[in-house]
């Protein structure tokens, strides 16, 4: 499983595997529609990342997530 | 001519037009000349909600293309034969009333807007995808995206004091979401016969969707990215009011997405890079 402290390696190699492009560069600040994600490769980066966890965001919290931070820590949270 | 017997799916199918049809005829009909307060155009609105009224006309008039796609695609089924017949009806009176306020209200002139539609017709709406169901699948998620815009330039036509305008984008949203609905009933149907074959279409027109304006209309980008400043369909949006309700309606999971989405995905990459090269 993966590191449950920081998710953010974790975000980028699901986001390569999506875009296949790399995300090396991006930190916890990136804005992801700033990283040319769209809203269904950011839905299948969401939902790939809860498979890895067994977790489910609500739906309602998807759309407070505005930068890979936010994503992050929503998974971190429900992780533990 | 001898036709086979009718089809479960067939007769699935004819009632849910039928359901829709008697619903359309008793309560949602509205009239062009005795509906629309044209008394009430307000002349000295901004020029960015003409604008924004001519855009969402010129989609509408690629009409003949979507019918004749749409009605060909679809004809051995019965039931959705007419829906095409009677959805181009309803279709047809959005483009004549934003017309009919775009002249009223003195931000364009007959000639100009006849020019227009010349403009318009040069070019050529082609169906974006090739099967009946996938189409069925661009229609959910098309209809549904634009009763979501509609309604958030209802409310830029009220802030412009326009209450002509506003009940034109009234009646149109209210045909969208009915049209969203029966597309959704349909595609029920069409779930419990193939659900397999369904989520990899229905990915596939996510992942494939675009507005059907873009390349035709002329000015297309300046003019979206105008709209976009008064209630366009930004990222979050799409997710919230499209995407999810969407799958909500058909009692999808976003996980049972997954599998599906993530090919539709590859393959929308796979063409990209083999558009570059």
């Amino acid at each position: 499983m993966s590191d449950t402290k920081d998710l953010l390696p974790l975000f980028k190699s699901v986001a390569e595997r999506v875009d296949r492009r790399s995300f090396e560069t991006v930190t916890r600040e990136s804005v992801i529609t700033d990283l040319g994600i769209d809203s269904l490769s950011m839905m299948q980066i969401v939902g790939e990342m809860e498979t890895e966890f067994s977790i489910q965001i609500p739906d309602e919290d998807l759309v407070e997530i505005v930068t890979v931070g936010d994503l992050c820590s929503k998974v971190e949270r429900r992780v533990g | 001519m001898t036709q086979g017997p009718v089809t479960r799916i067939e007769e699935q199918l004819y009632r849910i037009y039928m359901e829709f049809f008697e619903t359309a005829e008793r309560e949602r009909r509205w009239s062009l000349f005795n509906d629309i307060p044209w008394d009430k155009v307000n002349p000295s609105c901004s020029d960015d909600l003409a604008l924004c009224a001519e855009t969402f006309a010129s989609v509408e008039m690629y009409l003949p293309d979507y019918v004749a796609s749409g009605i060909n695609v679809v004809r051995p089924w019965f039931g959705r034969a007419w829906w095409q017949a009677n959805w181009g009806y309803e279709e047809s009176k959005h483009s004549l009333a934003l017309g009919e306020w775009l002249t009223r209200s003195g931000k364009r002139t007959k000639d100009q807007w006849f020019d227009h539609y010349n403009v318009i017709a040069e070019k050529q709406w082609e169906a974006p995808f090739k099967t009946a169901r996938q189409m069925t699948l661009y229609g959910v998620v098309q209809e549904q995206a634009t009763f979501v815009i509609y309604v958030k330039h209802r409310d830029f036509a009220k802030r412009e004091g326009d209450e002509c305008l506003y009940t034109i984008y009234d009646f149109i949203a209210r045909d969208e979401v009915a049209h969203t609905r029966f597309y959704q009933q349909v595609v029920k149907v069409l779930l419990a016969e193939d659900r397999e074959g369904t989520l990899a279409d229905l990915a596939k027109v996510f992942a494939e969707f675009r507005m059907p304006g873009v390349d035709l209309v002329p000015d297309y980008d300046e003019r979206i990215l105008q709209m976009r400043g008064q209630g366009g369909v930004d990222r979050d949006l799409f997710i919230r009011k499209v995407y999810l309700p969407v799958l909500k309606y058909l009692d999808i999971s976003r996980h049972e997405m997954l599998a599906a989405q993530r090919r539709a995905l590859q393959e929308r990459q796979d063409a990209r890079e083999n558009a570059a090269e």
